[in-house]
């Protein structure tokens, strides 16, 4: 029902906003006759597309179409319907953005244990600066220096992963994989592990810790059976939250590796002011959003027995 | 009797008790780091502000600078080098500083005097209004954030003007989340409640109780929408959508320095990139150490 609401106000704003644009939502027009510019041609042009209704009469065949049909119109750029781009180019940055998250799961939440355990000593202090610094680092420039290490220094890796739009690229030819999903799993583990972290060691803190150790337990014990699972709740939350982050980071890397995906299309779709693709992946990316916060909830359940006993009522 | 009890004060404490912003003060100043990030911030900034202006170096005037020598390795007469363009290396530095800083620390504050008001307002209403602002929030947050930038900025365009509103209007949503946790924490309190059943109304209690009692929150947060502000104005940088030429920041100049990397032109790339990333480092730096010296629990009671 929330969801619902949320999805609502998205489709909202990113519809309103091409009308801010100059020439309003003819602005596409403009850029797309070229020489032949003159009221009439604009006129005909924006005809063909449907932009001569009301922007509420627009709002709700979109909304009718996005909803029940699962429509969201055609490009004004490409000769394809924005579903079928979506289709083309999402698997492509699903499967990168999706192994960097497993990947960056599996090694941020060791680390960040292992760093609350080793507080202030040498190894907590040189992971807290590498990831400093890897989160001060502008994304760009991370990969682009993996690329010169890896293609002119040390060429033994792909640089960049195989063009063209097939969706299991990246179990074909994994090797090609390596450079950007591990730019992009470096990227996340720098914030993730930090939160870790911090909150494992604020569970460190609490008296069912103290109780446990005076009980006997070994602190190897207590780190995994009590402290481990009492921080997994924060971090499921903040995994679910970093899905559009997740998407934002491919963008760049996508980008820099030349991996044609959902980052690209968005990029050239809002230079060209191609609003319809731009619209669509916006709407898209907000869905997989909230399908995240979704499933973190789900999980949160299953984790933490409390919040099931007070759903159930 | 006053003679009696002013002594029996003193048994148990030597002095009188230290003020809490002199506690939080030496927390602060305990942490070297933080200190050490001070100094760097504060000393770049002003680098940034007065160097062009002392040591002019030709930034912005492109036929002179393609009469320059392009590409150059630092030498004596160029400390760090020259660029594609002909410019000087270290005088860029500081140039472009000044736009990155300004528009970093604009973004960031707007950010956060927005998120501020935005998080008291919803967090100490309440109720079905806090759920719908919160929900607002939601939808925001699940719009990609650089999409979103892309987006405004090929309809706004990009002055640094638009730049700055651009970032600073569409970074508060985080903010705005964080403050009204606090609102909301607040607002339950004894103290709050008491001034609330006393008559007094809720812009009051937002100013008098709310506001003082998060400000520490409000800081922390600040300095990080700081360092996000510089880091995404970079991201938009190297997308080529920052500031326009002649002028520049530090993301169009690194943008431009990695082009070059291939050819081994080291210098148009890491001086930038290191003075970039330590801005960010000590900003977030300070932030963490600013939440500690506000942190109640280290204070000594």
């Amino acid at each position: 029902m929330q969801s619902a609401f949320v999805l609502a106000i998205i489709i909202v704003v990113t519809f309103t906003l091409p009308y801010f644009q100059p020439h309003g939502i003819y602005a596409p027009a403009y850029t797309a006759l070229g020489s032949h510019i003159n009221a009439l041609n604009v006129h005909t042009w924006a005809q063909q597309h449907g932009l001569t209704q009301s922007y509420f009469v627009r709002l709700l065949k979109y909304a009718d179409q996005l909803i029940f049909h699962f429509n969201l119109g055609h490009s004004f750029k490409q000769s394809l319907s924005v579903n079928s781009i979506i289709a083309l180019y999402v698997p492509r940055t699903v499967w990168l953005a999706l192994s960097a998250l497993i990947f960056t799961t599996v090694i941020a939440i060791p680390l960040g244990i292992f760093q609350a355990s080793r507080r202030n000593t040498v190894i907590d202090y040189a992971a807290t600066g590498t990831a400093f610094v890897l989160y001060a680092m502008p994304a760009f420039l991370l990969c682009i220096l993996v690329i010169d290490a890896f293609g002119f220094h040390w060429p033994h890796l792909p640089i960049s992963p195989p063009s063209g739009v097939a969706p299991w690229a990246i179990f074909t030819d994994p090797k090609a994989f390596i450079l950007p999903v591990g730019c992009l799993t470096l990227l996340s583990v720098a914030g993730l592990s930090r939160f870790m972290r911090g909150t494992v060691l604020e569970v460190l803190v609490q008296d069912y810790v103290r109780t446990a150790r005076a009980k006997g337990c070994s602190s190897r014990r207590v780190l995994w059976r009590h402290a481990f699972r009492n921080a997994l709740g924060p971090i499921v939350t903040i995994l679910g939250l970093s899905i559009p982050g997740l998407f934002g980071g491919a963008l760049i890397i996508e980008d820099v590796f030349n991996y044609s995906g959902l980052g690209v299309q968005t990029i050239n779709a809002a230079v060209t002011l191609d609003v319809p693709t731009v619209l669509g992946i916006t709407v898209l990316v907000a869905v997989f959003t909230l399908l995240g916060n979704l499933m973190a909830d789900v999980a949160l359940g299953l984790i933490d027995p409390r919040i099931r006993i007070e759903g159930a009522r | 009797m006053t003679a009696i009890s002013s002594e029996s004060i003193h048994i148990g404490t030597e002095d009188a008790p230290v003020p809490m912003w002199r506690q939080r003060t030496k927390i602060f100043m305990a942490n070297k780091l933080a200190i050490a990030s001070c100094v760097y911030v504060i000393v770049l900034t002003l680098a940034c502000f007065l160097v062009p202006h002392l040591h002019p170096t030709n930034q912005t005037n492109q036929a002179v600078a393609f009469g320059t020598p392009q590409n150059t390795a630092p030498s004596s007469h160029h400390w760090l080098g020259t660029d594609s363009s002909g410019y000087d290396v270290l005088g860029r530095i500081f140039f472009g500083g000044e736009y990155s800083l300004i528009l970093g620390f604009l973004a960031g504050f707007i950010t956060v005097v927005v998120g501020t008001l935005y998080g008291m307002i919803s967090g100490f209403l309440g109720g079905v209004v806090d759920t719908a602002m919160m929900r607002l929030i939601d939808a925001f947050l699940s719009i990609p954030y650089l999409f979103l930038l892309i987006t405004l900025i090929t309809i706004f365009g990009r002055s640094t003007t638009f730049l700055i509103a651009i970032i600073g209007f569409t970074g508060w949503w985080g903010n705005a989340r964080i403050i009204r946790g606090d609102a909301l924490l607040i607002r339950n309190l004894d103290y709050a409640k008491a001034s609330t059943s006393m008559g007094a109304n809720k812009w009051h209690v937002i100013r008098r109780h709310v506001f003082p009692n998060s400000i520490s929150n409000i800081v922390t947060v600040a300095t990080f929408s700081v360092a996000d502000a510089i880091l995404f104005l970079s991201a938009l940088g190297f997308l080529g959508l920052g500031i326009q030429t002649p002028e520049t920041d530090w993301g169009t100049m690194l943008q431009s320095g990695t082009s070059q990397i291939q050819n081994g032109y080291w210098w148009e790339v890491f001086p930038v990139a290191v003075v970039f990333i330590l801005i960010v480092v000590s900003i977030n730096y300070i932030g963490d150490a600013l939440r500690d010296a506000f942190e109640v629990r280290l204070l000594e009671r």
